[in-house]
Order: C-alpha cells, then structure tokens, then sequence
C-alpha cells in the first residue's frame, strides 16, 4: 500500500466523521420532523395536554438555585442563603409585596414616647413547625444567640448592636442582651440605644429572626439540616448540589400558602434551556439570551417578566490613594464616560443606568438623573483643575474576573478616560477572595464595586458605606459634613424630614465623586403561565406565600 | 513480594504529607481567605478576625498545618466554608460517588469498545481500513466536551424534548415487570454526559491497542505459533490479545483514579452534582479544608493505584518481578 493511499485512507477517516456528526444530527432532525410545532406549543406553556400529566395533581413549583451558605438565620449575610431562610423562618416584621414593613410573628407593636422602646405583642396562633407556640422567650434567645461570641456571625453587629446591651454580648462581656426583656409569655420589650427610625426595618433581616433555641442547643453543628421554622415553608429535603424541597406549612401564622412543594434545582446549568424543555418554572434570562426573549415572535416573550433590583453597580475610588484624592480627579473621571450609552450597547439595556446612589422604590429616589452628566469639555477642566494635572501617577482599575482583558463596559470607560482625559488606565482582574482582601485591606486605587440592600432603608447604603467610621466604607472617605447629615438622619423623627436628610447626603456624596454610580439592576427572568401571583420584588423577601398553580 | 509491598506501602504517608503541606502552603500564601468570600458585602474586620481565631485561621502555618493533619489522621477533614455545618467528608464523598458512577459507566464504554477497534485496526494493518478507523477516532478525540455538549442539548432536549436537558438521577432506573421483576436501564440524564465524555476517549485506547498488537505480531511466538500451522483467528485470541492488553492495565488504572477527580466541564454544562465543579468552585472561595481534602484524596489513591497496577502486572506477565533490582 503506497503513501498517497494512506493520506487518502487518512483523508476518508475525517470525511467519515464529519459525516458521522452532520449525518447523526440531520438523521435527529427529520425524525423529529413534525416535532417542531408541537415543540413550540410546549414551550414554557404547559398548558397544553402534555406538559399537565405529573405536574397538575402535586401543585409543585420548579425554580433553579443555588446551595444556600447556611440555612442558620444568624449566620447567613448572603442574598442566597436568604431566599430560602425567609421561607422557612420569620422574625417580629417583615417586608410585604409593596415592601411595606408589617408585624410577622407580631400580632402589633408600641412604639414610647421617646422612640426607644418598642413593645411587641406576639400572634396567638405562631407556631414553630412542630407545633410548639412561640413565645416571647424564643424572640430573646434567638437574638442572643446571633450575638454571641462563639456563634460568630458576620452579620449580627451590624443588624443588632442597635438594641441596648447587643454590643456587650457581641464583646462577650455580657451574657445576655440586657434591652430585650420577655414581659410575659406573648409579650417581648425591646429597648435601643438611640431613636432610629430603621430599627423596624432591620428586624425584618434574617440576623434578627426566631429560631427554636433548644434545637440549635441540643444540635449546634447540624440542627439548620431538619430547621424548626415558623415560616410559611417546612425544609423537606436538601441534598447538597442537587435540590431544596419545601413543603407547606399549612399551620402558617399569615394562611398556608397555595403551592404544596417548592423544588429548587441547584445543580446549575442551563436554566432557561431548562425552563424551555419544560423543566423549570421560573427563571432567570441573561445577557447571551435577552435579545432572542425580547423578540415578539418568540413564544418566551409573553412570559417576560423585567422589574427593577436593589441593586447598584458603581466605580470606588481610594479616596486617600493618589492620584483619586483629589475630587476634580475624581470629577473628571466621572465626567469623561458615558454611562447610558454604555449600559445600552454592552448590556441590551438589561440595566438601568444609575440616577444616584438610592434606587427606584427607596424611600428618597427621585428618577431625575443626579449623577456627572457626560461632558468632555467639563473633564478636561477638571482635570487641568487637578493638583495632579500634568504629572498624573499610574492608574490600576481592578475588578472580579478571571482574564486579563476586563469586562466589555470597564474597557469602553478605559477608553474614554484615554479618549477624553489622555489618560492611560490600566485593568487588573482578579478572582472574588484577592479582590475583597485587596478591597478591605485599601490596597485599591480604584475598583469595580456594588451594593445590595438588605433593608429598603437609605440608611443602609448611604450611612453603612458612606460614613467615615462605618466599617464598611471601604472606599475611605470621609466627609465631615456628610458624617453630620447621616448622623441626624439616624434619630430624625419626622420620615419626611429624615428622607431630606438623605437625599442632601446623597448629594454630597454624588457632588464629591466619592463613587461613580454605573447601574441600577434590574431582574430579567420568564414565569411559566400556570404560576399565579409570582413577585420579582427588588430585594429578597418573603414571597412563595403569594404564589399558586393553575395546571 | 509482600516485602516489597510493604515497603512501598511505608511510603505512602511520607508522599501524603509532601501533597497535602505543599497544597496547604500554597493555599495559604494565596491572597484571600474563606472567611472574606463567605461574608460576603458585609465584611467588619474586627468581625471577621474573631471569626477567623474562632475557626482555626489565626497563628502560624506550621501550627494550622500540625492542628489539620492531627485531626485528619482521624479522619476528619474538618468543615466547610462554603456549607456552614457540613463537614468536608459530607460534601465530597457525594459528590466523588456521582462524578466515580459517571466516570466508571465512561470507562466501560470506552475500553468496551476502544480495545476492539484498536485490535480490529491493527488487524486490518496493511489495508485501507486501519488509518481509516484511526483517523475517525482521531477526529472524535479533536471534540472537546464544550463543543460537543451544547449542540446535543439543543438536539436531544430543546429540539425534540426527547432527554432531559441536565440534572443527575443516577445511573440506572429500575423498571418493574409486572411488579415483580426488576429491570434496571440507563437513567435519560446519562446520556448527553455519556457521549460527551466517551467520545474523545476511543481514540487513546484504540491507538495504543494498535501499536502494542502491530507489535506483538512481529514477535517471534506470533511466528512461531503461525508456523505450527495455528488458524489466524486463534493467533489473534490467544497470542495477541492478551499480550496486547498489558499496556491497558496501567491507563485502566489511573482512568480509575481520573474519575473521582470529577470531569469540569461536563458536570458544570449539563449540571450535574460531581466533584470536578466543586473542587473548581472551593478553589475560587478558598474552602481550604475541601481543597485539601481532594487533593489528598486523589494522591492516596494515585499511589494505591500506581502499586495494585505493579501488582496486577506480575501477576498476569510472569516476566515482571517486583522487588527486582530493575523494578524500584
């Protein structure tokens, strides 16, 4: 056999297997042939004969997820974990679908004179879910628990050092919260330290929810695996990596709720094929899939859902690192890029470009736009304002990612900062660890950064993220000014006067270019027809209670 | 020989100690810790510090090191980050067992229909057919899984609705015949991830069947046999074959430990629960202990493995001893 017949034979064996694999694929395709409409029918729909079969008599609703951190309400500081707590536990107040704070496990509340005090009246019909009453002691054991050393959760300074006493236990110097006092069985009296108006609003965060204290005595390490809620769901099953099961909680202080199981699959994947094949019932569209839903000749389009998150994206400045303390540096940062039209090209306007730091349905939004507004001209004069002008040091932007390369939108403002300004900015990506301990050791000049609300307070961005001694301002900047705005906020009585007070704040903050906020979030996801009463509410709350199933 | 095997043996904790102090320093060295990631936005530092003396992460290396490797000789892998109150034996061994199910179920497939073809194309040498079949194999070994599992998804589940588009349900259903005799068959999650992962695989094992059976053909007994007038096909069974597969006891081998390290890429496309994501998703939240925990994993049974395929292999070809002076 020659050598050209081998190249042949060798030539043949490729053809072979492009043939194999065009073959194979046309060969699925015509048997499929008819597949194509009923295929479309079924999509998402369900509706229609076959997607009712198993599905209709088990009210059970699909949802994608991922494992929570902890199921531990104490423990938990991550929007993930959250999700699941809040179905399964509940504290003294909760949020409502118009995020209105309203008593939970509370049947009502007294506020004294002195807005200090507030007495809380427990609901007669609150039971755990097995059956135990919740009474006044379980509120103050659960707290204290959060606070206590040994639990060490990151968490609990930040959502409970308001009550009198909460600082002592969290230093381990008490043994109890001295301001949290059972008055009787349903009655729990809870005293803070200052009037802070966004007391309520913290309550309603995982850190101050009920638990059963004797099970996570008896069970420190494993007891969240079978937890003893007194939410509107029972943890039926979780099996690492694969799914969460709730049931209902028929016994439910607020009315059982409609759907008899809630299956989130966690295994990740793609969801919305998932969804498309029937297999899920919500779910979330991202950037690669926007276009293809938002076409009105697909059958997703009816099933499209877009509601605004509590969430903002924005560039942080190290505002003690040269050259970015100096506000016209920071100024001319701002003035140089063009936000809107960035969000609109990179993200098919997925996300609403930023009018502030507060988001929409934050006490203090207003929808005009209070940010730097693009302006070459007005840049370039503030640069030249600079003490920096003309002897400009190395700039580093650093973001999470794993290239080298940065995100589209962080590349298009790089190449304005160096259209406009002259100036050359470099990208660092690193993954999620280097960046936070960068972040929190001030490493950084400049960073991609954001803020998600756990409480739909202005408080909870402008004071914890602004103040010059929040720990968690981690940009550094500190505003003398601004500290005595937030400061007079956190005890204004009056609601009207204390949203004044923020939005001044806000001004300030936004005046000073201590951050550029980028974007707004929004949720982009699809809901199966045969899902009533499903809520895309901008934070996580309570909202499986709200849902039923028509298949 | 059980001299040598102990001796070998010995060595296994010394090696164990190497893997798991370099993964721990480096690890360590990293910047970034697990209890910063699993915070999350709210990261107090004082809170954190006290939560890193509370878990273990404060004082020097060596003293972190002596405290892990005191309580992993015990058997306690200690507890996750990522999965406050499970321990890391409770996540990984899980999660081994569906990426080892999948990765065993790929192994038949592949050797089961690898070793025929390799043998057929070395048969076959000389004739157009035996390049022919390498060349297809080849092509098949070029599909990396990303390639080959989108287009499968989009056929088999969205296309025509005929498989699951992920998830993971075991290996087999069971079927009942009239309630009494049970039928296990393939559950439908396996086959996107079946085909994607066992199609590249033929191409290895297919080719190096052929190299050492061409080879095995030119020895003097192969001659010797045929010269005693022995039929071809009893040449091929009982002279070539078994001499073929000696080369196959070692990759059979270490694919065995392959599969407990999981298979990325398959696992987080289809979504499917295996270690191969896990193990990629601690290293990025620094679960130090899970890390840890695979990596010594993993060499524990490398080195095992490595010394049951030195055993299987003097055992069925008398000519290796061990122990000899050429072998260690």
């Amino acid at each position: 056999m020659g050598g050209n017949n081998r190249i042949l034979a060798i030539l043949l064996g490729v053809l072979a297997g492009l043939v194999l694999i065009v073959g194979g694929l046309s060969a699925v395709l015509l048997l499929s042939g008819g597949g194509d409409d009923a295929d479309s029918a079924s999509n998402g729909g369900s509706s229609g004969g076959d997607g009712s079969s198993t599905a209709a008599t088990s009210g059970r609703l699909r949802l994608g997820g991922s494992d929570p951190i902890t199921l531990d309400p104490a423990l938990a500081g991550d929007a993930g974990s959250a999700t699941y707590i809040v179905e399964i536990f509940s504290g003294l107040m909760t949020l409502d679908e118009d995020l209105e704070i309203v008593p939970d496990l509370a049947e009502s509340f007294d506020v004294s004179a002195d807005a200090k005090t507030y007495t809380f009246k427990l609901r007669g019909n609150a039971f755990f879910h097995n059956g135990r009453q919740v009474e006044a002691s379980d509120v103050k054991c659960s707290m204290e628990r959060a606070a206590s050393r040994q639990l060490g959760s990151s968490t609990a300074a930040a959502y409970l050092n308001d009550i009198v006493g909460a600082r002592e236990m969290l230093a381990g110097t008490a043994r109890e919260i001295s301001g949290i006092e059972v008055v009787d069985d349903r009655t729990v009296r809870i005293t803070i330290d200052e009037p802070k108006p966004y007391f309520l609003a913290k309550l309603t965060y995982p850190t101050a929810f009920v638990i059963d204290c004797q099970q996570a005595e008896s069970n420190p390490r494993n007891w969240t695996r079978q937890p003893n809620g007194t939410g509107p769901y029972k943890l039926r099953e979780w099996r690492l990596g694969e799914r969460i099961v709730l049931e209902a909680n028929t016994r439910y202080h607020l009315g059982a709720p409609q759907v008899q199981q809630v299956v989130y699959e966690l295994a990740g994947g793609s969801l919305l094929t998932r969804f498309e094949n029937d297999e899920l019932d919500v779910a979330g569209v991202s950037v690669n899939d926007i276009d293809r839903v938002r076409d009105q000749n697909n059958p997703l389009n009816d099933l499209y859902v877009t509601t605004p998150e509590f969430s903002i994206a924005y560039i942080a400045f190290g505002t003690t690192t040269p050259p970015f303390d100096d506000v016209n540096v920071r100024r001319a940062f701002g003035l140089a890029i063009d936000r809107k039209r960035i969000a609109e090209v990179t993200f098919s306007g997925m996300l609403m470009p930023a009018t502030g730091v507060l988001q929409p349905q934050l006490p203090g939004y207003t929808p005009d736009d209070k940010t730097l507004q693009y302006d070459p001209e007005a840049a370039k004069r503030a640069l030249a304002a600079s003490k920096y002008a003309g002897n400009m040091p190395a700039i580093t932007l650093t973001e999470i990612g794993g290239g080298a390369e940065g995100s589209v939108d962080t590349q298009a403002f790089i190449e304005q900062w160096k259209n406009v300004l002259g100036v050359d900015v470099q990208i660092r990506q690193s993954d999620a660890a280097t960046f936070f301990a960068d972040v929190d050791a001030g490493r950084l000049q400049m960073f991609s950064s954001g803020w998600i609300m756990d409480y739909p307070d202005p408080e909870n961005i402008l004071d914890l993220k602004f103040h010059s001694r929040s720990s968690l301002n981690d940009i550094e900047y500190a505003n003398p000014q601004l500290d005595g705005l937030l400061e007079r906020a956190r005890v204004e009585g009056d609601p009207t006067a204390r949203i004044k007070l923020y939005q001044d704040a806000e001004k300030l903050i936004l005046g000073d270019a201590a951050i550029l906020p980028l974007y707004f979030s929004q949720n982009h996801v699809v809901v199966n027809q045969a899902v009533q009463g499903w809520i895309e509410p901008p934070m996580i709350i309570p909202r499986l209670r709200y849902v039923s199933l028509e298949r | 020989m059980a001299g040598y095997i102990i001796r070998r043996l010995l060595w296994l904790p010394v090696t164990l100690l190497a893997v798991s102090f370099l993964t721990f320093s480096i690890a360590r060295f990293g910047p970034g810790d697990p209890v910063t990631v699993a915070a999350g936005q709210i990261r107090d530092q004082e809170v954190l510090a006290q939560i890193r003396a509370e878990r273990g992460l404060d004082g020097s290396i060596f003293e972190q090191y002596g405290r892990w490797v005191n309580r992993a000789v015990r058997g306690d892998f200690g507890e996750s980050f990522q999965q406050r109150g499970y321990t890391v034996r409770e996540i990984i061994f899980p999660k081994m067992w569906v990426s080892a199910q999948l990765g065993l179920v790929a192994l038949f497939i592949v050797f089961g229909l690898g070793i025929p073809l390799g043998l057929l194309a070395a048969w076959l040498h000389g004739t157009w057919l035996d390049p022919f079949i390498i060349s297809v194999l080849l092509f098949l070994r070029a599909l990396p899984v990303i390639v080959v599992i989108p287009p499968l998804i989009w056929l088999f589940a969205v296309r025509t609705d005929i498989l699951p588009v992920g998830g993971w349900d075991g290996v087999f259903d069971i079927w009942w015949i009239g309630g009494v005799i049970a039928v296990p068959i393939p559950d439908p999650h396996l086959y996107i991830p079946l085909v994607a992962l066992t199609l590249p695989g033929f191409a290895g094992v297919a080719r190096l069947v052929r190299v050492t059976a061409l080879e095995v053909y030119t020895e003097d007994y192969v001659r010797t046999a045929r010269a005693k007038g022995i039929p071809e096909s009893r040449v091929a069974t009982r002279h070539v074959l078994p001499n073929s597969l000696l080369p196959i006891v070692t990759v059979v081998g270490f694919a065995l430990v392959g599969i407990v390290e999981g298979a990325f890429f398959t696992e987080t496309l289809l979504g499917i629960p295996g270690i191969g994501r896990l193990t990629f998703e601690a290293v990025g939240s620094r679960d130090y202990d899970v890390i840890l925990a695979t990596t010594v994993i993993v060499a524990f049974l490398f080195v095992v493995m490595n010394l049951v395929v030195e055993i299987v292999y003097s055992w069925i070809d008398p000519r290796v001893r061990l122990g000899g002076s050429a072998v260690v």
